[in-house]
């Protein structure tokens, strides 16, 4: 990592320069860094130059008639604090304390998550399940994009050379959920997640299930309706478990994956259509 | 409210201590060490010609000769293999270059070429059956092998009318000290010279003495500050590395792990397979055995030694009318076993607690009253027949029985109320010297220990000093000497810095009192007091400055100087009779626990949380309150990670799949429960006021105790550590356990 240049542009433009004159590989952004690190130590990434968004003025939290717009160098322990934040889309609040330990989030973004594309992300599936999206800012402008559009594979986006997230823009109000398992409840990685959520306009359920190859997956029902019966939910909950792709590794077996799946669908759920939202470091065991 | 602070508080949290990856010597290189890129295998050659960097400086095997003045030093033992390897990321040949990462890349680019062979990594798969004698008596694995009897055994299994058969797994636990190994080596002059971070400098000068065949007077070790030790920086592991890296460059030679190389290096607690047997009859216990295969790594230290000693815990504080024990030490290719705090006890405990959990099931009896009906009290003999010294385990399960009546008050569902019990002996027998210093303002304890994080050289040997002399914390100063300047000390470990090198402080504290009453003609022992900022001798009628008593030397001086020196002796050995094969160890001290936890099981997904933890400890007399609380709860957040989620994964390659703390899980501070420290005094130790030791029991009776509480909650037993989310839903998903013959732990 010696001999690696840091540059924290304040202005947009400035951000942008940077990557329209230099070859890819060569600059890379950094916000709170806490899974890019990894990286740099390892030698997996090798750049000559490390752009901080960390000055930009990227950190605004904004509410639009039916959305909430949060700039994408926002920390996740800002998001974490705001009570609206809270009533509006629950579980986003779940995901967050979902994510490291508290000191991480301070650090932590929305959008070093969805830049870095991490399979085991805790916020990406929540998104997936709201049905948020990103706008993108480079040198030809802006455009947005669904985050179900964005993140196509584990450590892969449509971000194009050059271009840097703006800003995560969620639908709102959102009754929402976010339930997820480990070994260790704090500062551990999900070995399966579910993020939920139901859309009163179309009566819609979203379910995203992070922890599966290549990328969180995205499950809707329009049968379950606003108040699902536990029957309801759980041949929905294990069809789903059913069909996901799973793998096991060090963590967990695809077996145990698989049924954690299930227990998590169901118990997200249940959480939404209970309203019973309340955020909590130790979701496993809610 | 007024307390005493831990003295090395504001250094450490100011960044001021030089631990050892910050010591730092004027023209110092860096080392780095080139691993073996298989588990087993014959090394074929090593080839440095790839090596761009002209400055760099390799050295394998064949260097040593040259490099050492009495050849390759330790036959047995050589640092470097020259012929087969033994596990992967073994060094095989180490670098020094003038920078960290100009020795990393040259060592990157040194070739090991071997003719790589299948290793051998894991117990069940050698021994899919479970081993029988006669397979066992010419393993080429087996690499050590104890048995005692004492008894009726076999008369009491064949008659027996039931019998209870469990199997239980281990895993391997690293220690995961946050300062990985660390040293500088200074080899250039006449007397060799390392800078580590050691728990034990005189055993790492002994141990690295030995290892390159020099005498340990030409050698010097300074002990650094040590970010956490936990047993795995007592003998020697990069210094000879480190020394013969210096020799090579003639320069000073810095080497330190990084941490994933910490793990892979890691010399711990390694796996183990346990079949616990108790035979009945009428619902009684007539006999019970033990049966135990230990995975070793490459070596086992001390081999039938270490393997002796653990096979005295396998039954438990508790007696039988017949019993036997046998262990096996089994050779595989992973690094060697080495000391990790209680070695291997917590496993053994929760193995033979868990045991005696699932037998008061079983019988429809309280578990506590079951194992207070046999558990030794003083007078009684052990395992192997040693006559047990004051031993408060029995009160310690009267009270845990309180506290469960207390608990199961209002218990919510789901959760589950359980109690484990351990025992340790102290290495309170191993030698060491103290010299304590009177100055006219203060008294400073010289000795050889190095502090390692536990407050008990900082705090526990200066409260000793306290105690004697009647000084407040504030005028008593624990200084640190190396092995060239320093008076003998065995080191930190074995629980016994309190027990052991307390008692050579004490000593010397009281000869202090007896020169200084002698001097001022008292006729009763005096105290120490702070007047005006200078100590004073105090007496009935007296009050005066110590220096008045000074000699003129020691005046000139400024200091008065005693020594105290302890070199303490196992009470009693074990019964001859009761050994039949192999070397077995008598302990010197009988410190025990007994622990209570309430936790909250999800039925679903098997996942625990720990709600709250009682722990009650037998510590003879209590020399320090908050440093032996501290303690405490230090071994019980550190048990918590082996009952719940530490692990070492090793693929059959031999290669550790987790060397790092994203998956090597320990405890954080938010998975910690709040945590109630109990005391029990009276049954007096073998340390000073009759303290035991209390670095290691703490963790001995965890996972014991949490494998009880989730047996409380579910019904269901466990048979595997660490007891993961997975492993309960697994238990409770199967109907019946059972898969015969090692099986995963059923009843047979």
């Amino acid at each position: 990592m010696a001999g690696v240049e840091w540059v924290a542009p304040s202005t947009e433009d400035e951000a942008l320069r940077y990557f329209s004159s230099d070859p890819p590989s060569a600059v890379v952004p950094i916000a709170g860094g806490t899974d890019l690190l990894l990286d740099l130590e390892a030698g997996r990434v090798g750049p000559r130059r490390l752009v901080s968004l960390s000055r930009l003025p990227w950190r605004e939290l904004e509410w639009a008639p039916n959305a909430l717009r949060i700039g994408s160098t926002r920390p996740l322990a800002d998001i974490q604090a705001d009570p609206r934040v809270r009533q509006a889309v629950p579980g986003l609040i779940e995901a967050i304390l979902a994510v490291g330990g508290p000191a991480l989030r301070h650090r932590a973004t929305l959008g070093g998550n969805l830049a870095r594309a991490a399979p085991a992300s805790d916020v990406i599936p929540l998104l997936l399940a709201v049905g948020a999206s990103v706008e993108l800012v480079g040198a030809d402008g802006h455009r947005t994009v669904p985050v179900d559009q964005f993140v196509r594979a584990s450590r892969e986006t449509a971000l194009r050379p050059g271009e840097l997230i703006r800003r995560i823009v969620l639908p709102v109000p959102r009754p929402s959920a976010y339930r997820w398992h480990r070994v260790r409840p704090v500062n551990d990685i999900s070995h399966v997640a579910v993020g939920g959520s139901f859309d009163p306009g179309t009566s819609e359920w979203t379910v995203a299930i992070g922890g599966v190859p290549p990328r969180p997956q995205v499950e809707r029902d329009r049968t379950l309706g606003a108040r699902p019966s536990d029957a309801a939910i759980e041949t929905f909950a294990r069809a789903v478990a059913e069909r996901v792709p799973l793998r096991g590794d060090l963590r967990a077996s695809e077996g145990y994956r698989r049924r954690v799946v299930a227990i998590l669908v169901a118990r997200t759920i249940r959480a939404v259509a209970m309203a019973d939202q309340i955020g909590s470091d130790r979701g496993s065991a809610a | 409210m007024s307390y005493s602070v831990r003295p090395d508080a504001l250094e450490k949290l100011t960044g001021q201590v030089l631990y050892g990856v910050d010591v730092e010597r004027p023209g110092m290189w860096w080392g780095a060490l080139v691993p073996s890129p298989a588990a087993a295998g014959r090394l074929v050659a090593i080839d440095a010609s790839a090596v761009a960097d002209e400055e760099a400086v390799v050295v394998t095997a064949a260097d040593l000769p040259r490099l050492l003045p009495n050849g390759s030093g330790d036959p047995e033992r050589p640092i470097f293999p020259s012929t087969a390897v033994r596990y992967r990321g073994e060094p095989v040949a180490a670098v020094a270059a003038p920078t960290l990462e100009r020795a990393r890349a040259a060592a990157a680019r040194v070739r090991v070429r071997l003719d790589a062979e299948a290793p051998v990594e894991d117990l069940d798969r050698l021994f899919p059956d479970w081993p029988s004698p006669e397979t066992m008596r010419d393993h080429p694995l087996v690499n050590g092998h104890v048995l005692a009897r004492f008894g009726p055994v076999d008369r009491a299994f064949r008659t027996a009318d039931e019998l209870f058969q469990e199997t239980y797994r281990t895993s391997g636990v690293h220690q995961v000290p946050l300062e990985p190994h660390a040293c500088v080596a200074d080899a250039t002059g006449s007397v060799w010279h390392v800078t580590t971070s050691t728990q034990t400098p005189f055993g790492c000068r002994e141990d690295t003495a030995s290892l390159l065949g020099i005498p340990e007077s030409s050698l010097v070790v300074e002990g650094s500050w040590v970010g956490g030790a936990f047993g795995s920086k007592g003998s020697a592991l990069l210094e000879p590395y480190a020394l013969v890296l210096s020799r090579a460059s003639g320069r000073p030679v810095r080497l330190a792990l990084s941490y994933a190389e910490e793990f892979q290096l890691g010399r711990t607690t390694l796996p183990s397979v346990l079949r616990l047997e108790t035979a009945l009859r009428n619902g009684r216990v007539v006999g019970r055995r033990a049966r135990l295969l230990l995975d070793t790594g490459a070596s086992l230290p001390g081999g039938d030694f270490t393997l002796g000693y653990a096979a005295g815990f396998l039954l438990g504080p508790y007696g039988a009318p017949a019993l036997e024990i046998e262990g096996y030490a089994i050779r595989t290719h992973k690094p060697p076993f080495g000391p990790h705090r209680a070695p291997f006890i917590p496993q053994v405990a929760f193995a033979i607690e868990s045991h005696l959990t699932h037998l008061a099931a079983h019988l429809g009896e309280d578990p506590i009253r079951l194992r207070r009906a046999t558990v030794w009290t003083e007078g009684q003999t052990t395992t192997l027949g040693q006559r047990v010294g004051p031993f408060g385990l029995d009160r310690c399960l009267e009270r845990a029985a309180e506290v469960v009546r207390a608990w199961r008050v209002d218990l919510p569902a789901g959760h589950g109320v359980g109690t484990g019990a351990g025992f340790w002996s102290t290495g309170a027998g191993a030698g060491g010297e103290a010299r304590v210093v009177l100055t006219p303002t203060a008294v400073e304890v010289e000795q050889s220990e190095r502090e390692i994080g536990s407050g008990s050289v900082l705090r526990g040997v200066a409260a000793v000093v306290e105690r004697v002399l009647g000084l407040p914390p504030s005028h008593v100063v624990v200084r640190y000497q190396d092995t060239a300047s320093g008076p003998f000390d065995s080191g930190v470990f074995g629980s016994r810095t309190v027990a052991a090198l307390g008692q050579a402080a004490e000593k010397a504290s009281r000869r202090l009192l007896t020169v200084l009453q002698e001097r001022a003609g008292l006729r009763s022992t005096p105290r120490l007091a702070v007047a005006d900022g200078r100590i004073v001798l105090e007496a009935p009628g007296t009050s005066a400055p110590v220096e008045t008593l000074f000699t003129d030397s020691e005046r000139r001086a400024g200091r008065l100087v005693v020594d105290g020196r302890h070199y303490g002796r196992a009470e009693g050995g074990i019964d001859p009779s009761r050994a039949v094969v192999g070397e077995f160890h008598p302990f010197t001290d009988f410190t025990a626990a007994a622990h209570v936890a309430e936790v909250e099981v999800d039925r679903e997904l098997g996942a625990v949380r720990v709600v709250r933890y009682h722990a009650i400890h037998d510590v003879g007399t209590l020399i320090d309150r908050r440093t032996a609380t501290a303690q405490v709860e230090g071994g019980v957040a550190m048990g918590l990670g082996e009952a719940l989620t530490e692990e070492m994964l090793w693929r059959d390659d031999g290669r550790l799949e987790n060397p790092g703390l994203l998956d090597y899980r320990l405890m954080t501070i938010t998975d910690v429960p709040p945590i109630e420290v109990e005391f029990v005094e009276g049954f007096r130790g073998a340390g000073p006021f009759g303290a035991k030791g209390l670095g290691e029991i703490p963790i001995v009776p965890v996972p014991a105790t949490i494998a009880a509480a989730i047996h409380d909650a579910l019904g269901r037993p466990l048979f595997e550590l660490p007891m993961t989310p997975e492993r309960i839903a697994r238990a409770l998903a199967e109907r019946t356990v059972d898969r015969p013959p090692v099986g995963r732990g059923a009843p047979a």
